[in-house]
């Protein structure tokens, strides 16, 4: 793997807060979503996949680093034990802030949420069902193809994004479909209309009347 | 920041077109028996969606008038009357632009909103005592969008615009704050008011870029400083997107509300005359050549 720090543009043993900073410059810039049909598109992408994995393995890291001042699990030295303690507890946290989402306390689950530190797939998946809860449509677009390209195998994520963007193409499909058809027509006989003049230039007629 | 929700007037029939007009026609009688005539220039179309919107769930009947206008004094026409969501819309409508104006005239110094803001000031103070709270609300977050838009550092889109989304949202549900279809009310207008603040950034961002003023979009989202051009063809998708999906949260919690009447004027209007506006503002360019026929009387009914 490339070197993590110079994928994201800073100097090693960087805090975590600039580290954050750059990948947040960085992920704002290189966002695949912003290119829509643009061939940049899977460029933006390749790149973005970079970032999250340079990003992820840093934070990751850096706790380690810092680990004899807390005492957060994540850390290559802990044991096994540990980590695994770890998350099981931040899976009771998840479990406890999608009932909160379930029940519509999202300020409750949107707390849980920012208290926490690692930031991974599930945890933007979750935020994003969150802002989506608040009508932040922008943002949660943002953290639910994020939790994606963290996790592309994980159907509930993937599910959640394709749903976001149905909703969106079958509310303008609406429109196009009732509007589309009166420039079909319009065509058409546009269309006929050509036909017929230039049946007419050759002295024939194609539609006697005009 | 007024004037886009409208319908899209080639898929109505007829009746809702005239119903639409005489609501219209309504809104701008009220403001004149409740505020006097020079208000009546701030009329809007949005403030008519509020007042259909309002009134299809009330069990009034309609209450229809012929009358003659001033302006366009040639046509008999019809108007409603005496029809409480109307005045309701009527003074929602003064207080907005109110205070909408006092924002210009003391970021924009325009001569235009400072005299008029001094005119409608002394309008004001005739509404009714009962919206209060609705003009201190107003007041309040207009105020602090302004101040939000002076200091938008990392701040996100759908950050800036849910101030004026939530105010939407309140002024919508207000009216009927008893009723168990609240919270259906106020998401629908949350979503409308933030369709309305960000499509008016979007139509407004080549001359804002121009002038170097404020802008949502460009303030927030051009971190890399672009031309307008490369700007707004990068930025259109995502802008399409927000906007896509607010309409389309709207038009689900119409969806969920207990319609009385006026439900095909609603539905075309959230269905599709807050597409057809995305497309006029996402195709401003080449609008003229195209379909100008059906655009060019939009403006006056």
């Amino acid at each position: 793997m490339t070197n993590p720090y110079e994928v994201l543009g800073v100097k090693e043993g960087t805090s975590k807060e600039d580290i954050k900073k750059a990948y947040r410059e960085l992920a704002k810039k290189y966002h695949p979503d912003q290119y829509g049909d643009n061939p940049l598109k899977d460029l933006a992408e390749i790149k973005m996949r970079e970032l999250n994995e340079a990003y992820d393995s840093l934070m990751k890291n850096n706790g380690s680093s810092n680990s004899h001042s807390s005492s957060s699990g994540y850390s290559s030295q802990n044991n096994s034990g540990s980590t695994s303690n770890d998350d099981y507890t931040s899976n009771n946290i998840y479990q406890s802030i999608r009932m909160d989402i379930n029940s519509g306390n999202t300020s409750s689950a949107e707390q849980k949420l920012s208290s926490m530190n690692t930031k991974t797939a599930e945890w933007n998946y979750l935020m994003g069902m969150v802002h989506l809860k608040k009508g932040w449509q922008d943002s949660a677009y943002t953290f639910i193809s994020r939790a994606c390209s963290q996790e592309p195998n994980n159907i509930e994520y993937r599910r959640s994004f394709n749903e976001l963007n149905s909703r969106n193409s079958n509310y303008r499909d609406n429109y196009y479909s009732r509007r589309g058809n009166d420039n079909g027509m319009g065509n058409m006989c546009l269309n006929l209309w050509c036909a017929d003049t230039i049946c007419e230039c050759f002295g024939g007629d194609l539609i006697s009347c005009c | 920041m007024f004037g886009y929700v409208t319908p899209c007037k080639m898929e109505m029939k007829i009746k809702d077109y005239e119903k639409f007009k005489a609501y219209y026609c309504g809104l701008c009688n009220s403001i004149k028996n409740n505020f006097g005539n020079l208000p009546r220039l701030t009329l809007n179309y949005d403030m008519t969606f509020l007042a259909i919107l309002l009134d299809s769930l009330s069990e009034d009947k309609y209450n229809f008038n012929e009358f003659k206008c001033m302006i366009h004094p040639l046509k008999k026409r019809l108007m409603i009357n005496n029809n409480e969501a109307l005045d309701y819309a009527a003074f929602c409508n003064i207080t907005l632009a109110y205070y909408k104006l006092m924002d210009d005239a003391y970021d924009n110094k325009t001569m235009k909103s400072k005299v008029f803001s001094i005119f409608l000031k002394n309008y004001l103070p005739k509404s009714d005592k009962a919206y209060n709270d609705i003009m201190m609300y107003t007041k309040e977050k207009l105020q602090l969008l302004n101040t939000l838009e002076v200091n938008h550092k990392d701040m996100g889109i759908d950050e800036i615009s849910h101030v004026f989304a939530d105010l939407t949202g309140f002024i919508i549900s207000f009216y009927y704050k008893e009723s168990s279809f609240k919270d259906d009310l106020y998401w629908l207008g949350y979503n409308l008011g933030k369709w309305i603040y960000i499509i008016d950034a979007y139509d407004d961002l080549e001359k804002d870029m121009k002038m170097n003023s404020f802008n949502a979009i460009n303030s927030l989202l051009n971190l890399d400083n672009l031309d307008f051009k490369s700007f707004s063809t990068l930025i259109k998708p995502r802008i399409d997107f927000i906007l896509a999906t607010s309409a389309e949260q709207c038009l689900k919690y119409l969806n969920d509300l207990p319609l009385i009447k006026n439900e095909d004027i609603l539905y075309n209007i959230l269905e599709l005359g807050l597409m057809e506006k995305m497309d006029k503002v996402f195709n401003k360019e080449n609008i003229d050549n195209l379909k100008g026929v059906e655009y060019k009387d939009d403006k006056s009914i």
